[in-house]
């Protein structure tokens, strides 16, 4: 009859816990250091983020998880998570955290890192491949409307040209160049 | 002349309530049963609200953390005051305004008049103490259970025969216009929350015995280490309200722990080279001006995590497997910790149950209440008997020190 045997305590999880030692204990920084997230650790995790958030009832991360997630050091399920390219960029959660956590810009910033790395939702690449090719993301395409309106077909003086020679410079015609 | 008033209990609300009564010109027997007076906040490192000591005065604000004089010299030295240590109360009978209180006066193994704490005795024998070189009374502490070789050296050594290894008990019965309950909280020891080991484990503990790791005065020199194996401590973990707002043990929030657990995390996030410290609560009760130690802590980076611990395992090297709930993200974590520790809720002390009897005073979930509970009198807790500090319930030292002074001036109006 020893000590330990005798010893009764919750039963194990069946499912294997986060292991604390396996995260990234430099996300915080990292993301601390990037445009509007000084008050990152200021966040006490009272759920007005999620709370105002039009879309998070469809996630399965929530405003308030990711940025716990952040803090946790959980890079890879944060840069790889679908919310941040979800997110309307409304600004409710930004505008009413009691602790001036920027909440929509830090996903800015999860979203430009994630980019860095490669990790793009396909439909976002599309999108930005589409901005590329035509320097537009809604062609006008059939006249129908403006004709409805008694407007020539063409939209007078509109050129992508210039527009176009600029996103090929930038990171978003990086990714749609070459790296997938 | 009036009878004086007897002070039970020498902790901070006690020894303000004796020094401003004593100034005042009122005769004042404090009582303590302890050798050094002091009570709770002997023990404390830094105090919030100033990270000072309350009672220090501008000129001493450079040592750190809590200097532990207490009003030096006045307890001592302040004429209208007899400080009575090592006694207990044992019987109190009489009426209200002529109160009759028999004390027993334990033995006076180290005369505190004579000794010179040369710190001889303490090298030759365990029986001996310093609580601190600030104590008072200024003398060493003998504990008879550890009587040795040694202590019969010491007791003849003393370089100023302050030792006396025989000495007895005594009695004393003395008669007391008011009495003023102070005998302040005491920190539960959580052997029976058996899911976090304490008292299995040794790299768990409570908060005031962080407080004492900490304290650069304490016996450890401040050094932040795990009681195992005297190895650093790096990771510490800190549960809050243990046996606290729990129905099995107690159902209050013992107000302060929440508080005094951030001043810790802070300490250890500031001060200690790479310390992580990790809070796992349920809530955070910093209440009033207390919320901005809430915030510093996360900016200097201490982690919360809103839930529970499940599970606590000590591995091969006394380092803590611990699995946590964490209740936002709803999915379990697990941690490597050097030091779990417990903020234990604060209990009423031992022997106040009969003290509240015999008196016939109200009580508030086993602290004493006030006498008219509609009243806004908290102090008043009978007729001319007063309460303050922790005896009414958790408090702080400035909110004891409050309720000190608020005693005092309702026994000054009655003498008016
Ligand atoms: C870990 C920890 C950290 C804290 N940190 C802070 C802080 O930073 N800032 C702050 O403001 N507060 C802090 N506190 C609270 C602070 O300790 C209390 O507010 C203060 O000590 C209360 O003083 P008191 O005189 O009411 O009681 P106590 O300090 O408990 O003193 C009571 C005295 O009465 C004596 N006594 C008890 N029963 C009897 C009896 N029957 N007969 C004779 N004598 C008796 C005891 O021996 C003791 O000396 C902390 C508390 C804890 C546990
Ligand atoms: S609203 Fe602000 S403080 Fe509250 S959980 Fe969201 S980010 Fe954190
Ligand atoms: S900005 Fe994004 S995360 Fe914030 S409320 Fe709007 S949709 Fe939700
Ligand atoms: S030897 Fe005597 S004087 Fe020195 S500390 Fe001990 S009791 Fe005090
Ligand atoms: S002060 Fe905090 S830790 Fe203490 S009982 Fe209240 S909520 Fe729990």
């Amino acid at each position: 009859m020893t000590e330990t045997e005798e010893r009764t305590g919750p039963p194990e999880t069946l499912i294997e816990p986060i292991d604390m030692s396996k995260l990234d204990p430099k996300f915080r920084k990292e993301i601390h250091s990037m445009p509007n997230a000084e008050e990152l650790s200021a966040c006490f995790a009272c759920t007005t983020c999620t709370a105002a958030c039009p879309i998070a009832n469809q996630w399965n991360y929530k405003p308030h998880q990711l940025i716990r997630m952040i803090l946790l050091g959980m890079r890879e399920e944060v840069l790889s998570s679908k919310e941040i390219w979800e997110c309307l960029t409304c600004f409710q959660c930004q505008e009413r955290c009691p602790q001036k956590v920027k909440v929509t810009d830090i996903f800015f910033d999860c979203k430009n890192l994630a980019a860095e790395e490669g990790i793009i939702p396909p439909n976002v690449l599309a999108l930005g491949k589409s901005l590329i090719e035509k320097g537009q993301l809604y062609e006008v395409l059939n006249d129908w409307e403006r004709e409805d309106l008694d407007l020539e077909a063409e939209v007078p003086g509109l050129n992508t040209d210039t527009i176009k020679e600029i996103l090929r410079g930038t990171r978003t015609g990086r990714l749609v160049g070459g790296e997938k | 002349m009036s009878d004086p008033v007897l002070v039970i209990g020498a902790g901070v609300a006690g020894m303000t309530a004796a020094v401003e009564l004593a100034d005042n010109g009122v005769q004042v027997v404090l009582v303590d049963r302890k050798s050094t007076i002091g009570g709770n906040a002997l023990n404390l490192y830094k105090a919030f609200p100033t990270d000072d000591c309350f009672y220090c005065f501008e000129g001493n604000r450079w040592r750190p953390g809590i200097r532990k004089c207490f009003y030096r010299s006045a307890m001592i030295d302040q004429p209208n005051i007899e400080l009575m240590t090592n006694t207990i109360i044992q019987d109190i009978s009489g009426t209200p305004s002529k109160f009759t209180v028999k004390l027993v006066i334990g033995p006076q193994y180290v005369d505190p008049k004579k000794c010179i704490m040369c710190g001889l005795c303490v090298e030759v024998s365990e029986a001996f103490a310093l609580e601190s070189p600030q104590c008072q009374p200024q003398a060493v502490t003998y504990d008879p259970s550890k009587l040795d070789e040694g202590a019969k050296k010491a007791e003849q050594d003393c370089p100023t025969k302050a030792i006396s290894l025989d000495a007895n008990p005594s009695e004393k019965t003395i008669t007391v216009s008011d009495i003023v309950l102070a005998t302040g909280y005491h920190e539960m020891q959580p052997v029976a929350v058996d899911e976090y080991g304490y008292g299995v484990l040794q790299n768990v503990i409570t908060q005031l015995e962080l407080a004492r790791i900490l304290d650069p005065n304490g016996p450890l020199g401040g050094r932040l280490v795990r009681p195992s194996d005297g190895r650093e401590a790096k990771r510490i973990m800190m549960i809050q309200c243990v046996g606290s707002r729990d129905e099995n043990y107690y159902p209050f929030c013992s107000k302060i722990c929440c508080v005094f657990a951030l001043k810790h995390a802070n300490i250890i996030a500031n001060e200690r080279a790479d310390g992580r410290v990790s809070v796992v609560y349920m809530d955070i009760r910093t209440y009033d001006r207390h919320e901005r130690y809430y915030r510093e802590a996360r900016e200097a980076g201490v982690e919360f995590v809103r839930g529970r611990i499940s599970r606590v395992v000590s591995t091969e090297d006394d380092t803590l497997e611990i699995t946590v709930y964490d209740s936002l993200l709803d999915k379990y974590l697990r941690f490597s910790i050097d030091l779990l520790v417990l903020s234990s809720a604060l209990e009423p002390p031992e022997g106040l149950d009969e003290i509240i009897k015999t008196l016939g005073l109200k009580t508030a979930s086993g602290y004493v209440g006030p006498a008219d509970a509609a009243s806004e009198d908290e102090v008043v807790v009978g007729e001319h008997v007063y309460a303050c500090g922790g005896v009414l319930g958790p408090a702080e030292i400035p909110e004891s020190v409050n309720q000190a002074r608020a005693v005092v001036s309702k026994i000054l109006q009655g003498r008016k």
